[in-house]
């Protein structure tokens, strides 16, 4: 059974590679669209936009919410505020944000006692695929916190206050360098005068360029943590949006050939020897399965190699790789089969191919990839067993998946895959196809 | 070998099979004759499982008999059928190759037969070209390879020699001689009575899905083919004026005309026996059919 299903299943293949069209468009076209696409969304997938951010206040204090403020209403980012830490980490796993920043416990405090514990530490959560944004980030933080700084030194009232906890520290702190207690004395008593005089100026607006000039020491040290291997931010490159798409492409072609494949034995007559040799009726279907799926995965294997090799893309994971090209090519032998049952003859059967899974590829991500898609899209597009093949190929890529979140593209793969084939072979049998 | 028993089947309201039953023996190379749409190729599609009979049933092998549903039963045959059942993409030797593969030969034996089968069809020169840029007649022939690579015991050709030249022709029937003296039984659909006459012991005419006879030639004649004709053509006399006789006795009359008192004045004698078309044409008319 077996071997006789191989038979007509290598015999399928050698049929499709030696047909000049079917052969370019299940192979040399996905691979085009791949490049073609991929070089169109240039370096990143993503357009130009505001840099999004996670915030998580580790506490309530003014200073923390102060800082907090500042992130919001900075130029160049988009900021949301995390109800937990791991809320913001998953958040930026998903790719939602590009970093999480930390605003930790013990942050106003620091701000207060800056002058003797050192810097204020911020946290910066980063996807350690991206790498270039955490330089970004870390400057950004540096900037907005120094600025928090230099406002509360420029407004008085806070300054004062700050000036009075300063004074009650310098009463019981030790220098070893004994002129440093009395300095400092001087010093914020000249900071007494400068608060009183902007007082007197009302000028306490907060614009501090070049503010605290006078004090040369880094205020604020942020660190940037790397989230753990699963990090999801996004493709690095837009080959790794678009070979996906390529993948797309490739299996519609796949599927077009073989939902014909019955048909068009039927009417080159060759189905007449298969039903009279000695072979069970599912040994022939076993056979065109056969055929489909190795086809569907030859196909992304070639995408694969090219994308690995040429392009840049990187796989996080082979294993997971590997389940998400073996459900995909699954899929689309039910596919297949679920069409070829529509129609018995071959204008039938290929034309409502073509045009479900031409509706299904461009909604499931063929065309404009997933994440540029109008949320309700995204949504509707469950429906496309593309969508689920895309994810899974993303998801073994730049998506970073682990096994369990390739556990629900592979679970929806495989179920487009056993349901298209059953409903398939039971419209076959009704047309008497065999 | 092969048993039909009252077999029926209707394609909505055309009859295409009435209610037909006949007995393909061991080693014989049976004819099955008819006009266009008398049910021929629907009768053999019934015979080797294609299409399920709407009633009657269809008996192969020894003995009792199994049905052709059951794959293990097909093995045991080999089907040309009428219309070409090939893949144009593939070459001859990978046509063959194929549907001996799917018969379960392989290795040296499959080989071995693929390379027989092709030079018993004449194509070993052009195996290796794609199918599609063969001849209707190499077509024709490599449908013929297709069905006998794996040396069937039971052989059915829907028409093999439909639109083949004279010489192919005569090829494919010297082809069919030659397997069914090495005691394969063939079952074989023509129009052409001649091939007929020349290759089957035992024949049966159909028309609208029913067997209207069925025998040896010999019995068909005898028992249809109506009296031999004798042409006497004379002297100086346009051809015209030839004398026919119908005759069930031909030698009694050919005697009396040689003897008779005229005899001096024949140029010429012929006579006609009656044949396989005369039988057919009597029996299925001289209607058109569609
Ligand atoms: N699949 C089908 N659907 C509808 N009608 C059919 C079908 N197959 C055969 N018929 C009809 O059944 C009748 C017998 O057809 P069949 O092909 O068996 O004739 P045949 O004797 O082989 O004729 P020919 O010598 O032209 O090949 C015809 O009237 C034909 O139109
Ligand atoms: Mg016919």
């Amino acid at each position: 059974m077996l071997s006789a299903a191989w038979t007509i299943a290598t015999k399928d293949l050698k049929l499709l590679l030696r047909d000049p069209a079917a052969a370019f468009f299940t192979l040399v076209f996905p691979l085009g669209v791949a490049i073609l696409f991929g070089s169109i969304f240039g370096g990143r997938g993503e357009q130009r936009q505001d840099l999004a951010l996670a915030v998580w206040l580790g506490e309530r204090t003014d200073a923390a919410e102060r800082m907090a403020r500042a992130l919001e209403s900075a130029k160049g980012l988009a900021v949301s505020r995390a109800e937990s830490r791991a809320a913001g980490e998953e958040a930026v796993r998903k790719g939602r944000a590009t970093a999480l920043v930390v605003i930790p416990e013990g942050f106003g405090r620091a701000a207060d006692l800056l002058f003797f514990r050192g810097a204020m530490r911020l946290e910066a959560v980063v996807d350690p695929a991206r790498g270039a944004e955490a330089g970004l980030i870390t400057g950004k933080l540096n900037e907005l916190a120094f600025k928090q700084i230099a406002s509360g030194i420029t407004d008085p009232a806070r300054s004062r206050a700050l000036l009075a906890e300063a004074r009650g520290q310098l009463a019981t702190a030790r220098f070893s360098d004994p002129l440093m207690g009395p300095t400092l004395g001087r010093l914020f008593d000249a900071l007494d005068a400068v608060n009183a005089q902007t007082e007197r100026a009302g000028a306490a607006d907060g614009d501090v360029k070049g503010a605290g000039g006078g004090f040369s020491f880094q205020p604020v040290e942020v660190t940037v943590t790397e989230l753990e291997r699963r990090g999801s931010a996004g493709p690095r490159s837009g080959f790794e949006l678009s070979f996906p798409q390529g993948v797309v492409w490739g299996l519609m072609g796949c599927a077009m050939g073989f939902a014909v494949s019955i048909a068009s034995e039927r009417a080159a007559g060759t189905l007449v020897r298969l039903t009279v040799a000695p072979l069970r009726r599912g040994t022939i279907l076993l056979g065109k399965a056969m055929a489909c799926f190795m086809a569907c995965a030859i196909v992304q294997a070639l995408l694969l190699t090219m994308g690995v090799l040429v392009f840049g893309v990187g796989v996080s994971s082979w294993p997971l790789m590997l389940a998400a090209v073996v459900c995909s090519s699954l899929a689309f032998v039910g596919v297949a089969t679920l069409l070829a049952g529509l129609s018995p003859t071959e204008q039938g059967a290929g034309g409502m191919a073509r045009a479900i899974l031409i509706v299904l590829a461009m909604i499931g991500g063929g065309s404009v990839p997933m994440m540029f898609l109008p949320p309700w899209m995204q949504t509707a597009s469950s429906i496309s067993p593309f969508k689920w093949a895309l994810l899974s190929f993303e998801g073994a890529t730049f998506r970073e998946y682990s096994a369990a979140d390739m556990a629900l593209p592979c679970g929806v793969l495989l179920a487009f895959g056993i349901g298209g084939w059953l409903v398939g072979v039971r419209g076959l049998t009704r047309q008497r196809a065999f | 070998m092969l048993r039909l028993e009252n077999l029926r089947k209707a394609f909505g309201s055309t009859v295409a099979v009435d209610g037909l039953s006949l007995t393909v023996r061991r080693g014989e190379v049976f004819g099955l004759l008819g006009p266009n749409g008398a049910g021929k190729s629907t009768t053999m599609a019934m015979a080797v499982g294609l299409l399920a009979p709407d009633s009657g049933r269809v008996l192969i092998g020894a003995g009792a008999g199994a049905s052709p549903s059951d794959p293990s039963v097909r093995l045991g045959l080999g089907l040309a059928p009428q219309s070409l059942a090939l893949y144009d993409e593939l070459s001859g030797e990978e046509n063959v190759t194929f549907f001996a593969r799917l018969q379960g030969l392989s290795g040296r034996d499959l080989r071995g037969r693929v390379a027989a089968a092709l030079e018993l069809v004449g194509l070993g020169p052009r195996k290796g070209d794609r199918a599609k840029g063969y001849s209707g007649g190499m077509k024709r022939r490599l449908n013929l390879a297709a069905a006998l690579v794996h040396d069937p015991p039971l052989l059915l050709l829907d028409e093999p020699t439909a639109g083949v030249d004279p010489q192919s022709r005569v090829g494919i029937l010297d082809l069919v001689q030659s397997v069914a003296a090495r005691g394969t039984t063939v079952v074989y659909t023509t129009h052409y009575m001649e091939e007929a006459q020349r290759l089957c012991e035992r024949v049966a005419i159909m028309d609208l899905g029913k067997i209207i006879a069925i025998g040896t030639i010999e019995e068909l004649i005898d028992a249809h083919g109506g009296g031999s004709v004798l042409t006497v053509r004379r002297n100086g006399g346009p051809a015209t004026a030839d004398e026919r006789v119908t005759t069930t006795d031909p030698v009694r009359e050919l005697t009396r005309v040689m003897t008779g008192p005229d005899a001096a004045t024949i140029r010429g004698v012929t006579l006609d026996r009656p044949d396989l078309e005369s039988v057919f044409l009597t029996l299925t008319g001289r209607r058109l059919r569609d």
